[in-house]
């Protein structure tokens, strides 16, 4: 990777930084990688390193911080990890979905909608403000 | 939050769980100040390990904080660090801690012959 390609790689994940990180630390950030970059250091690696250090910058709390945001941080990256493994569950093998989808159901009651419980086990309903769950 | 002597906190270790990061930068600046460039090149000399920039500004910053370190005047775009007084105290704590257990554990190899 030529240095200008490797700098705009460094420019673009420094971006990732919160504001305030890079009004302190964006300059040096910059001339510290190209000279990392100038003895050797694989662009790449570098931008890794910055990578994970915005990451950590975003979800480590601070006295200016509210907690919520950073649950809220963790929880975007939560549901993005959720999309991603469900788009990759779809894309499986559409041979397994008609597999199931012709299999008959082993206890169900004839017009009930879920599994009947396993005869001589006792029913139990959870009750939380006015739902009712059966287990 | 920084550590001292006012908090009662003289006398442990708080760089035992500050990570290696932590550490290492402390143990170059205890050489005199340096900014981040000179900080990569020392521990790469020193330890033989080298750090990520984002690793290296990330324990920056968690020291500064802590205030065992603080930033100089900066010159052109780099900002030097230094060592503070309780920077050093929390440092020749940690590394008396180190001292003890690779002491003990050194023994352990010796008594048990391996």
């Amino acid at each position: 990777m030529d240095e200008s390609r490797a700098a705009r790689l460094v420019q673009a994940v420094l971006r990732c930084y919160p504001a305030r990180w890079r009004r302190r630390h964006g300059h040096e950030a910059a001339e510290l990688a190209a000279l990392l970059i100038r003895d050797g250091t694989p662009a790449g690696s570098i931008a890794w390193s910055y990578l994970a250090g915005a990451a950590r910058e975003w979800l480590t709390p601070r006295p200016g911080r509210r907690l919520s945001a950073v649950a809220c941080a963790l929880l975007a990256a939560a549901c993005l990890l959720g999309v991603s493994g469900g788009l990759l569950a779809s894309a499986g093998p559409a041979r397994a979905a008609s597999t199931s989808q012709a299999r008959p159901r082993a206890h169900g009651r004839p017009g009930s909608p879920g599994p009947a419980p396993a005869p001589g086990r006792p029913q139990v309903i959870i009750r939380v403000a006015g739902h009712g769950r059966s287990r | 939050m920084a550590v001292g002597r006012r908090d009662g906190r003289a006398g442990q270790d708080v760089l035992r769980r500050a990570g290696e990061a932590s550490v290492l930068i402390l143990i170059s600046l205890a050489g005199g100040p340096k900014h981040g460039y000179a900080l990569i090149q020392d521990i790469k000399e020193l330890a033989g390990i080298e750090l990520g920039p984002g690793t290296l500004y990330g324990a920056l910053d968690r020291l500064e904080r802590l205030g065992l370190i603080e930033p100089l005047p900066a010159e052109d775009r780099r900002h030097p660090y230094r060592i503070t007084a309780p920077g050093a105290a929390a440092l020749r704590v940690h590394l008396d801690a180190v001292e003890r257990v690779s002491a003990a554990g050194r023994l352990r190899l010796q008594l048990g012959g391996i």
